[in-house]
């Protein structure tokens, strides 16, 4: 265990990502996205209220700002995962490093951890660095502390998978621009087609069962949803429309399988790693 | 220190190894020479534990590179021929990395990074970045990194490429000095005066399998005739050394300056001991004498002369 947590290859990894120009420019972008966003929603939300001649709820601007900045961050880290992950296995292979790594006593296992930790440790960052963005929620109220640790626990694992994802395509490709390409055709099939595949499958179940519409679609219309990396966060949302995605758990175990897969294709592939070399 | 036998490796495109073997003892700095596409590459992976050989065996300090690649790795310097180097690392960095790599422990560690700087001569350039070096220097770098775990068994895939004059003639002197201090070192190149220079024995492979070295005798029609050359230092009579090298069929005279010569004569080693028992005889002081088989140009020229044709 101790092997892992000083895994020489963090150490390495963290210093050559941090020196990086990306490493102050992508927080600096993600956090002005977030930003803009955010006094987006207050705006339409306080005009909204205002329009319709109430009084305006601090609570509904507090879940207004929570959902906005869950959302936006989670699309926003889904777009940066298959950066920070798909390249960085193969990086090695461009520049003729991964000889060198794999010729030493390092195990495939700590290179791969070592490749993970790294990808996931900025992403976290990230998500760490819109903490005081989520807070002003809890300032207007309306959003528990639970709801908060859900929602980024929902999409730290979502970010851990795609990661996965994304060594897998780095180890199976010998170049950054495919591994990248087909990481981010990974992520629009499980954010877009999944979505489609269920848009087509409760059309089609709520033309054949008009009486039960209001219970919402059964779990095996929902289960190509189980797979979109928004799926966790849109059950937490508690309105009339995403009301009915009540399985997150499903979810939840779907992304921790599709990880350990990747995990485990991608260290058989680096174990032959030498033949791309 | 390494043992291969019948070694096989099969690709797609269908070059490899078919049926390698050879023994490299452990105080041998051994030459592996053939054309391009012959398979030295290839062997030299296996041996690194980069890829798995189809079949044979083979065994790097007593250790099956496919049953026990990490034992294999743990006693083994591996040098490609493009080797990657991280160049956001400083120097000191990228050696820290790699002895954490090979699992260093303080003290082991920071004495095998003094040593590998000492070693590369960048004990001044530490805090540089890799980038910043130039080719030469970086080989050093890459060489020193090689070293850091102490390795018993080198293997150096085209080490020299790119490199100038004075580069290569440092890199070939650290393998030198590696040697005598009793590292087994398997060297593949195309400079075939560096390898001439330093190995004590040559490999000839083509087609992923042994080639011998056609004998003296044995040569093809048309191909030049085996010639040794001769340094001769003496004290005595110039008149008595020119008719003691006129008795041996074929000798020529090279070079004569004051108790000189350099004497061309056809054949091997027992031609050259017939040419110092002859000037013996004429009553002549030897001071020194110095026989050179053919070189590594015309033993590859033997060798492969008729693929290259």
């Amino acid at each position: 265990m101790r092997r892992f947590i000083t895994n020489p290859m963090i150490n390495k990894e963290l210093r050559q990502r941090l020196r990086e120009r990306r490493a102050w420019l992508l927080p600096t972008l993600y956090l002005l996205i977030l930003s803009g966003t955010v006094s987006f929603a207050y705006y339409l939300t306080t005009e909204a209220e205002m329009r319709s001649q109430r009084e305006v709820q601090g609570a509904d601007i507090g879940l207004a700002i929570f959902f906005t900045v869950v959302f936006t961050q989670i699309i926003a880290l889904l777009l940066m995962a298959p950066v920070f992950s798909a390249g960085s296995i193969t990086i090695e292979k461009e520049q003729r490093t991964l000889t060198g790594l794999l010729t030493s006593l390092l195990s495939v296992t700590q290179i791969w951890w070592g490749k993970f930790v790294t990808a996931l440790l900025y992403l976290l960052l990230l998500l760490l660095s819109a903490l005081p963005m989520l807070a002003l929620s809890f300032a207007f109220g309306g959003v528990e502390p639970l709801q908060l640790i859900r929602a980024t626990g929902s999409t730290v694992l979502v970010l851990a998978a795609i990661c996965c994802v994304g060594l897998w395509c780095s180890a199976t490709f010998r170049r950054s621009i495919h591994s990248t390409a087909a990481c981010y055709g990974i992520v629009l099939v499980l954010s877009v087609v999944t979505a489609v595949v269920f848009g087509i499958l409760v059309s089609h179940w709520s033309s054949n069962h008009l009486l039960l519409r209001s219970e919402g679609p059964p779990a095996y219309v929902q289960a190509p949803m189980f797979l979109n990396p928004l799926y966790p966060l849109l059950s937490m949302v508690d309105d009339a429309e995403f009301g009915q995605f009540v399985y997150p758990t499903s979810s939840w175990m779907l992304f921790t399988a599709m990880g350990c897969l990747a995990a485990a294709f991608a260290m058989r592939r680096l174990k032959r790693g030498g033949d791309q070399l | 220190m390494i043992e291969v036998e019948e070694l096989h490796k099969t690709y797609r495109g269908g070059r490899g190894l078919r049926g390698f073997s050879f023994l490299l003892e452990s105080n041998e700095l051994v030459g592996l020479v053939g054309p391009n596409g012959a398979g030295k590459t290839t062997l030299i992976k296996i041996l690194a534990t980069l890829i798995p050989a189809t079949s044979g065996k083979a065994r790097v300090g007593g250790h099956d590179v496919a049953a026990d690649p990490r034992s294999v790795r743990a006693v083994v310097g591996y040098l490609p021929d493009i080797a990657g180097i991280y160049q956001d690392l400083r120097v000191r960095e990228f050696l820290e990395f790699f002895a954490d790599a090979f699992r260093l422990k303080e003290p082991k560690r920071s004495a095998a990074i003094q040593r590998a700087l000492e070693l590369s001569g960048l004990q001044d350039r530490t805090d540089e970045y890799v980038e910043n070096l130039s080719l030469g220097w970086k080989q050093r770098l890459l060489l020193a990194k090689t070293l850091l775990h102490e390795p018993k068994v080198l293997l150096l895939d085209e080490p020299a490429t790119g490199l100038d004059p004075l580069a290569r003639i440092s890199l070939r002197e650290q393998l030198k000095r590696l040697h005598s201090d009793g590292v087994a070192i398997l060297i593949s190149s195309h400079i075939l005066t560096d390898l001439e220079d330093m190995c004590t024995r040559i490999l000839f492979i083509a087609d992923g399998k042994n080639v011998s070295e056609p004998s003296a005798q044995a040569l093809p029609a048309g191909t030049t005739e085996a010639r040794i050359h001769c340094e001769i230092g003496f004290q005595g009579s110039p008149e008595l050394a020119d008719q003691a090298v006129g008795n041996i069929p074929g000798a020529r005279v090279l070079e004569r300056k004051d108790g000189f010569l350099l004497v061309e004569i056809p054949g091997g080693a027992a031609e050259a001991s017939a040419l110092l028992r002859a000037i013996v005889n004429s009553g002549m002081v030897v001071e020194h004498f110095d026989a050179r088989g053919p070189g590594l140009e015309e033993r590859y020229r033997r060798a492969f002369g008729e693929r290259l044709s």
